[in-house]
């Protein structure tokens, strides 16, 4: 199957971000804009990057989608109902900046997590786990604990957590800054792996360009201080994603227009 | 070839073997060479001091295995009000905790009281608790038990208390947004986030609080009502001049310390052993 960007049909809006803005108080009780106005719609199936400097606001625009934050002004529709109610659906899988594995569950049992919380059977919070363990290839780990793992495998536990309960859609916040370039190398071909086999939506937050074209169909570049949209780029590479692609002038051509369209100065 | 070598510190620093010998045979044998000064009276040279009022370890031995029973009976109501204690005031401590937790706004400002309790010396509440409880039975024993237990279980809510609301409370980065992302019930994030998240917390409370809860027991016995234990027997005897009696129920003291010390560790050991594996 295809998954380039036109072949996800424009009229299915799963996430419609409306005029968002966000104000934070600083530390001396003065207005900070975190997000401002930021406008436009998230279709189903799509892989949709969240590229930006720190300080551009891309987490707490996943955090708003999340219903972990609400807006000051402007709303979020998710599936035409609230984050709240999505989140209540419990349709979000999250993949934060770092796993968040609990070190007195086993590696299954921490995927599990998720599946007791909804109140599943033991049978089928197993047979789920089971399969997750295979996707992200942990099937002999299950029973180990996740502090006897290497950081890049318990980012594979915490994906393969978000992915066991099924969800309509994936955000997932710098998922990966945290890991050096070979395991970050293998983790984006397994992630596209699970998105094209599973087709959900996902929202991925990344401050590194190359990340964001090589796996999103299109890119949402936020310029900081405020934190506003400067531009969507289609990221056009064909799927399946090949490591080789990044070498071809295509790829060259993405990452510099994605840089050019940064605002407030060269980067 | 110049092969550079480590030192003999450095290589013994990192064999295991070595490191397993140094930890456990160096304070054996520390121990073993005070005992030898001891007992060939080298201590009583450097003290200046007698054998009557630093009696030997072999005579200390003899007068605990000649009393087996009288030393028995007194380490059992010492142990009893350092246990109950132990028990009932951390249980007391950690639900203190589970409230300041669940109301933190609050929560906050009671624990700082509670901590406050931490300050107050053993010594000044061992006889305002034995006056509080003159009206609690008429058998003195039973009085005194509980004057004595109530101060143990007093000393001991405040570390449980602190720790567990510390457990409770410091959380990894985004756990509780992961919980919030599965619409997690408040009762759920408590009892499989919170509760065995304190866990280890609640041990690091439990080793502040055994030996504590032993000198509080043995302490508290100087000022009870009913003569019984082994704190009040090392008082009775010194009073007496009967050195060598009291220095054994130091040594009982010593032991019942070390024991419950052990029982910890070992309980430690077995809940806490999948969260250590590396």
């Amino acid at each position: 199957m295809n998954l380039n960007s036109e072949a996800i049909k424009k009229n299915d809006v799963e996430i419609a971000i409306n005029n968002v803005s966000v104000v934070f108080k600083d530390n001396q009780g003065n207005d900070v804009k975190a997000l401002d106005n930021i406008d436009f719609d998230i279709h189903k199936g799509e892989f949709i990057s969240l590229l930006g400097p720190s300080g551009c606001g891309k987490t707490t625009l996943l955090r708003t989608i999340a219903d972990l934050l609400e807006p000051t002004s402007g709303n979020v529709r998710v599936s035409n109902m609230t984050p709240k109610e999505i989140r209540l659906m419990q349709k979000f899988g999250i993949v934060f900046q770092n796993p968040v594995l609990f070190e007195w569950r086993t590696v299954k049992k921490n995927i599990e997590l998720p599946l007791e919380i909804m109140g599943y059977s033991k049978k089928d919070r197993s047979d789920r786990a089971d399969e997750m363990l295979e996707m992200v290839g942990l099937t002999k780990f299950a029973d180990h604990y996740p502090q006897q793992l290497s950081g890049g495998m318990q980012q594979r536990v915490g994906i393969a957590r978000a992915f066991g309960i099924r969800p309509e859609i994936l955000l997932m916040d710098e998922p990966f800054s945290a890991l050096d370039e070979f395991t970050k190398e293998k983790l984006h071909l397994d992630l596209l792996k699970i998105w094209e086999k599973t087709n959900k939506t996902i929202v991925f937050v990344t401050h590194n360009i190359q990340e964001a074209v090589f796996l999103s169909t299109r890119i949402c570049v936020l310029s900081p201080h405020p934190g506003r949209l400067s531009a969507v780029v289609d990221a056009d590479l064909p799927y399946p994603r090949t490591i080789d692609m990044r070498d071809t002038p295509h790829f060259g051509e993405l990452v510099s227009k994605v840089r050019n369209s940064f605002e407030g100065g060269s980067l | 070839m110049i092969k550079k070598r480590k030192s003999l510190w450095r290589r013994l620093k990192e064999n295991k073997v070595a490191q397993g010998v140094s930890s456990v045979l160096l304070p054996i044998l520390f121990g073993v060479l005070i005992l030898a000064l001891w007992q060939g009276q080298v201590l009583h040279k450097i003290f200046n001091t007698d054998t009557n009022t630093l009696p030997l370890p072999s005579r200390i031995c003899h007068i605990i295995i000649d009393n087996i029973p009288a030393f028995a009976q007194n380490a059992l109501y010492t142990l009893l009000v350092a246990v109950i204690g132990l028990v009932v005031g951390s249980i007391i401590g950690y639900l203190i905790a589970v409230f300041a937790a669940t109301f933190q706004k609050w929560g906050k400002g009671g624990l700082t009281i509670v901590g406050a309790f931490n300050a107050i010396p053993i010594v000044a509440l061992a006889p305002v608790m034995t006056n509080w409880t003159k009206d609690i039975s008429n058998d003195p024993n039973i009085r005194s038990m509980f004057a004595k237990t109530l101060v143990v279980m007093i000393v001991c809510i405040a570390s449980m208390s602190i720790n567990a609301f510390r457990g409770l409370t410091e959380l990894k980065p985004f756990a509780l947004d992961l919980m919030k992302s599965y619409a997690a019930k408040k009762s759920t994030v408590f009892f499989k986030l919170r509760l065995p998240n304190s866990v280890p917390y609640v041990f690091t409370a439990l080793r502040v609080s055994v030996p504590i809860s032993i000198i509080s027991a043995v302490v508290s016995e100087y000022f009870a009502e009913y003569i019984v234990g082994v704190g009040r027997e090392i008082r009775e005897n010194i009073v007496l001049g009967q050195y060598p009696t009291a220095w054994a129920y130091i040594v009982v003291a010593c032991l019942i310390g070390l024991v419950m010390y052990g029982v910890l560790m070992l309980v430690e050991s077995i809940v806490l052993k999948n969260r250590r594996i590396k």
